[in-house]
């Protein structure tokens, strides 16, 4: 069953590759060629040196024997250019395949899991991997026919020895083969605490500057010395197991050599043969180690590998808890919105995920984050959504982004049920500002057009200009190519905060989400930014989501959430007029505050 | 002790090995024992094969060859089992010790600071790049120690092969020196091309991991844009990239290892060539027993020189891995990775150690803030000149003290360099008229605490999150939750406080986590608090709520407690309840005094 499955990933992978997989494979059988002839040379060597043969022809014994090395030396570094080329062309087909998979899944997934843990995931299991994809069906296949070779040619020499030392490589590959399943979960589980302990301490390298500043270094350390002795138990049962392989190997090849001198001895007393080929026979008992003992390595390697299969197949397996898009197209003008009796919930998507870690962080069933919504949002009008933190106003954007999916009602982004909307057409049409601006390791470029080549630097330029951007822009020593620094540490927030608001100019929205776009923004800043953002808004639908009453002046609608209700709806201007409205209240307490 | 001073991996693979001598000592005995043991069958069999050809000179007989060699076999596995307990205990020892000083010493730097590559090229590293040397580095360490036992082990073997081998013939056992010194000669000239060749190639490692990081921690970006294939064709060139830089690396460690195994093999063909003239010549001196003596330790002898080449390489690899860790820490010196530190990991056989006890803040709050100043504050960030200059703070006991100015003009800079999270360059603070020397360890709790602009949640529970590790009873941090607004949020959780939260968790909302961290500072009472920006996740409501409360305890002084503030903040509220607020721009103060006297009516 599960060869079946390394079948098919190698079929996969290793199609593309069939040139450089050919070579590989006569780069290592004509290795094998040479290991089985080597011994005859040395056994003419012997006989014609006892039997006081010509000097001359030793000394072209000697040399064959030289020669016939450095090829076999060429070979190995050409099997080995071979195989790495496949393993990594193949590890890294898997890696992008892997990461588009992930990217695919809905949040849900991806609130249950750290950047850390991916890596791990993505390139760990993957990189564990490479070995299998380079060699493992190859030197399997190699050794086999290796091992076949050697055994024919001892059934050459004599039947009783081919016959003895078949039944004993046959016997000891299969009790190698057993134990090899015997230690899978093993090493299974050292991997995952390896995980969790590397998830950890890329949390606390994220966290220095809290952990120092708040005295709590004592107890970061505290947190490792507990992973760490947690961890090494399981080290130990996980090469406990591989010990037991070893040890069974090293008993079973003593074994090997004890056959070929028993079975040598018997022969020679009944003087069926000569010393040089009782030692041949023992030489080549001694060859059969190779074989053997690659085989077992290989399967070694195969039971981390295949820990990593595992992992990879049940990652793969997870499925997006959203339903499949349609096919449907949006208009390209201002689209309206509509909500029908929208319930949602996050936690129930993370109940269906069965990984019993995440039994931890399931809530309670009554917990809705939305209750109820139903509105509508004319095309080209703007809403301005207030409530607390964590009223759900975050919630309501995420639904219009497909990020989830609501439990319960329907929405309808300009008359089309958005699930039957294509999810390229909805990310396409929809622009979105978040309050955590997520920055790549990458060029100022790649970060305002998400490594979308395609865009020219005028637009780009100009983007900065209306952004007011374009002083900040000068003062790069390289301009658009600048590399911007991991953590963003060389931009403040609020730069940072303009840079995202430059990508949503970049596209063309047909409705604006601005997510306390401007909360970062000082005054000075966030009025650099009204104009263009009024701009943006122009002939576009836009949900402003806000806590700061100023950033909502321009909309039409107002509405205002409470724990995941609407508790206020109507237009601004009449909420506004309107003393016992929530909105004229609130006016009345922050607006004060909101206008220096 | 500076950065320029290298100090050999030798050594510090010695202090390593120290770490544990008694341990180190059992396992290299075994692994001398592991590896020198097959030397007896070769004896055996050369009694064998003299026994068949009638030249024994013991007079065993073929069966009790045949037994000595089994029996040799059993001891040999059962010194394997012991071999790898030891090893398996002390490998984990070793990757543990150095990732965990590793560890604290990135805690004892300025906790702002970014972890950067070299300080010439100053390249920062994400948190997953960083990941790469606690896992890789710290993973070729304990593999070098762990081949040190076995390189002595396998040296000693051959060294006892090669001393029997030269009474058998005197001659031909020269000539099994010769390839090794010709070997030696040949990595001493790779030696900096191997080096290269791996720094480059875990560069390109670390870049993909690192994108791998920045692609699932932007995923909402990402999907809200529809960039998934952009990104993918971006993280698929430096998969490319890497391919070609690991092909590189590894052709080369092949060519090399293949470059001593042919002189081992032209060597071999020497010692036939040799072997040939001794057994022909004069037939007496060289029996088939010695022949295939010579041929079997020859394998072991010959696997020790290709082994002494990889573990040469290798070592030229633990090299660069130390050397990647140390620029980790800039201004320590490399042997900070193997100092000798408390892991309370299991001994073998023993039990498993208590752990120490979390640190608690020190004294009852420490010296009772009365002032604080600073004088001349500068900070550029490195080959930039972007940063704060020569900035003059005061704050008294109980004052309110408000930073404001546009995005850049390094407000967070400021309070960064004030608590030590950026190491000063220029100016002095003063802690109640005392100059304060090492303001990272002196700005904790109980003097002050401290919330980032986005706090940083682990994947613990709420209250360990909240509590860090300290002692507090639920009282208090039902209080400090109270005050920061937070406790109808508790309530709210599916398992109050013991929700686990962070990125395995409940994920918080901007608000909560702000809030959260504000009840983090708030449960440690301490003398200052410094906020960067509380008000840009929270709404109006809330956010006056919590000050309202904080001032509350600051009248009262409920256990003693009259915290001073100092925030970040552009809310005109805040600046009007403000005792004092400093205007910065690009860096220097632009203006300071009270509300109206900067915001003067109307404006």
């Amino acid at each position: 069953m599960p060869l079946k499955q390394y079948w098919n990933l190698l079929v996969d992978y290793l199609k593309p590759q069939r040139d450089n997989v050919i070579w590989l494979a006569i780069a290592l059988l004509s290795s094998i060629g040479l290991q089985i002839l080597n011994p005859q040379i040395l056994r003419y060597f012997i006989d014609t040196a006892v039997a006081g043969g010509s000097q001359q022809s030793l000394f072209v014994a000697a040399l064959l024997f030289t020669i016939l090395a450095l090829l076999s030396q060429v070979l190995s570094v050409a099997a080995t250019y071979f195989g790495e080329t496949i393993a990594w062309r193949a590890t890294n087909a898997l890696r992008v395949d892997l990461a588009a998979h992930c990217l695919n899944l809905d949040l849900s997934f991806h609130k249950s899991r750290t950047p850390g843990e991916l890596i791990e995931r993505i390139d760990g299991d993957v990189t564990a991997l490479a070995q299998f994809f380079s060699q493992m069906a190859v030197y399997v296949l190699g050794n086999l026919l290796l091992l076949i070779g050697i055994l024919i040619a001892l059934f050459w020499e004599d039947w009783r020895a081919g016959f003895g030392l078949t039944l004993y490589s046959i016997t000891s590959l299969l009790i190698l083969v057993r134990l090899r399943l015997y230690s899978i979960p093993y090493w299974a589980a050292y991997r995952q605490v390896g995980a969790e302990f590397f998830g950890f301490l890329g949390e606390q390298l994220s966290g220095t500057e809290d952990i120092r500043a708040n005295g709590a270094v004592s107890y970061a350390m505290h947190r490792f010395y507990k992973i760490v002795q947690r961890w090494l138990p399981i080290f130990h049962k996980a090469r406990l197991t591989a010990t037991v392989l070893w040890g069974s190997s090293v008993g079973l090849f003593a074994l090997g050599n004890a056959i070929a001198l028993a079975v040598g001895a018997y022969l020679w007393s009944q003087g069926a043969l000569s010393i040089g080929t009782v030692y041949l026979i023992f030489y080549y008992t001694n060859l059969l180690r190779q074989p053997i003992e690659q085989i077992r390595t290989q399967l070694e390697e195969l039971q981390q590998a295949e820990a990593s299969i595992y992992r990879i197949r049940e990652l793969f397996q997870i499925q997006s808890k959203l339903t499949i898009s349609g096919n449907q197209l949006l208009s390209a003008n201002a689209l309206s919105v509509d909500f029908q009796q929208v319930w949602f919930s996050y936690e129930s998507p993370v109940k269906q995920i069965r990984e019993v870690r995440e039994k931890d962080c399931i809530q309670t069933p009554e917990e809705w984050a939305l209750r109820d919504i139903s509105f509508y949002l004319p095309p080209g009008q703007v809403l301005g959504l207030l409530g607390r933190t964590g009223s759900g106003k975050t919630t309501l954007s995420r639904l219009l982004l497909r990020l989830y999916e609501p439990q319960k009602g329907s929405i309808y982004l300009g008359g089309v049920p958005i699930q039957e909307a294509r999810l390229t057409e909805v990310t396409q049409r929809l622009g979105l500002v978040t309050q955590d601006v997520q920055l790549f390791q990458a060029t100022i470029r790649d970060n305002l057009t998400f490594f979308n080549r395609n865009l020219q630097d005028e637009k780009l330029l100009q983007v900065l200009e209306e952004l007011g951007l374009s002083g900040w822009l000068k003062s790069l020593p390289q301009g658009l190519d600048t590399q911007l620094e991991a953590d963003s540490k060389g931009l403040s927030a609020g730069e940072a905060q303009l840079l995202a608001m430059s990508r949503i100019f970049l596209k063309n929205p047909s409705l604006v989400i601005l997510d306390e776009a401007s909360s970062r923004l000082d005054p000075i800043t966030e009025k650099r930014t009204e104009r263009a953002i009024d701009k943006l808004l122009k002939k576009r639908t836009g949900i402003i989501i806000a806590h700061r009453l100023q950033t909502i002046q321009r909309a039409d609608k107002i509405a205002i959430l409470e724990d995941g209700k609407i508790i206020e709806w109507g237009d601004r201007q009449q909420l506004a007029s309107n003393p016992y409205s929530r909105f004229a209240q609130l006016l009345k307490t922050g607006l004060t505050e909101a206008l220096a | 002790m500076t950065d320029t001073q290298k100090i050999s991996s030798w050594l510090l693979l010695w202090k390593a090995i120290k770490y544990q001598p008694r341990l180190y000592f059992t396992d290299s005995i075994l692994w001398i024992l592991i590896s020198s043991l097959p030397a007896v069958p070769g004896l055996i069999i050369r009694e064998f094969f003299n026994a068949i050809s009638g030249a024994s000179k013991l007079g065993f007989s073929l069966q009790m060859s045949i037994a000595l060699l089994l029996a040799v076999t059993v001891g040999q596995i059962t010194v394997i089992f012991m071999g790898r307990l030891t090893k398996t205990q002390h490998r984990f020892t070793i990757s543990t010790l150095v990732r965990h000083n590793l560890l604290a010493n990135i805690f004892q730097r300025p906790g702002g600071l970014p972890l950067v590559i070299g300080s010439e090229t100053g390249r920062t590293l994400s948190p997953g790049e960083a990941v790469g040397y606690f896992r890789e580095d710290a993973k070729q360490i304990e593999d070098n120690v762990a081949l040190i036992s076995e390189v002595i082990g396998e040296g000693l073997f051959s060294v006892v092969a090669i001393a029997i081998l030269f009474t058998v013939n005197a001659q031909i056992t020269l000539f099994v020196f010769f390839p090794l010194l010709v070997m030696v000669a040949i990595v001493h000239q790779a030696e900096t091309q191997i080096k290269r060749y791996r720094r480059a190639s875990r560069q390109t490692t670390e870049r993909v991991t690192g994108i791998i990081g920045e692609m699932f921690s932007a995923v909402q970006a990402i999907k809200v844009t529809g960039s998934q294939t952009n990104i993918l064709n971006y993280f698929q060139q430096a998969n490319e990239k890497r391919r070609h830089l690991m092909l590189r690396d590894r052709l080369f460690t092949a060519i090399l290892y293949s470059v001593y195994r042919n002189l081992v093999s032209v060597g071999t063909g020497l010692i036939l060539l040799l072997a040939s003239q001794s057994m022909q010549a004069n037939a007496g001196t060289l029996t088939v027993g010695d022949f295939a003596l010579f041929i079997y330790y020859l394998t072991f002898v010959t696997d020790f020189l290709g082994f002494v080449g990889t573990f040469m390489a290798f070592y030229k690899q633990t090299d660069v891995s130390f050397e990647r860790m140390q620029t980790l820490l800039p201004g320590q010196s490399a042997a900070a990775l193997v100092d000798r530190k408390p892991l309370y990991l299991k001994e073998l056989g023993g039990r498993q150690p208590q752990l120490p006890p979390v640190e608690q803040p020190k004294g009852d709050r420490g010296e009772p803030l009365q002032e604080l100043t600073a004088s001349n504050l500068t900070y550029y960030y490195p080959g930039s000149n972007c940063g704060i200059a020569q900035i003059n703070l005061k704050l008294v006991r109980g004052s309110f003290t408000a930073i404001t100015g546009p995005v850049g003009s390094g407000k967070t800079t400021l309070l960064r360099v004030l608590l030590g999270l950026l190491p000063l360059q220029a100016g002095e603070i003063y802690w109640n008229g005392r100059l304060v020397t090492d303001p990272g360890n002196f700005f904790v709790p109980p003097r002050s605490a401290y919330t980032p602009q986005m706090p940083q949640f682990f994947s613990y529970s709420l209250r360990d999150n909240i509590l860090l590790g300290l002692e507090a009873s639920e009282t208090e941090v039902r209080q400090a939750i109270a005050t920061a607004v937070f406790e109808r949020d508790v309530a709210a959780m599916p398992k109050g406080l013991e929700t686990l939260v962070g990125s395995k968790g409940v994920r918080l909302s901007g608000g909560q986590l702000q809030r959260a961290a504000a009840a983090r500072m708030f449960v440690r009472q301490p003398e200052l608090l410094v906020f960067d920006d509380l008000s840009s996740a929270l709404d109006v409501e809330t956010e006056k709520l919590l000050w309202e409360r904080l001032f509350a305890h600051k009248s009262t002084g409920i256990n003693n407690w009259q915290p001073t503030c100092l925030v970040v903040s552009h809310r005109p509220a805040i600046l009007r309840r403000a005792d004092w607020i400093i205007c910065l721009k690009e860096g220097t103060v632009e203006a300071e005094g009270l509300f109206k006297d900067i915001y003067p009516e109307g404006s």
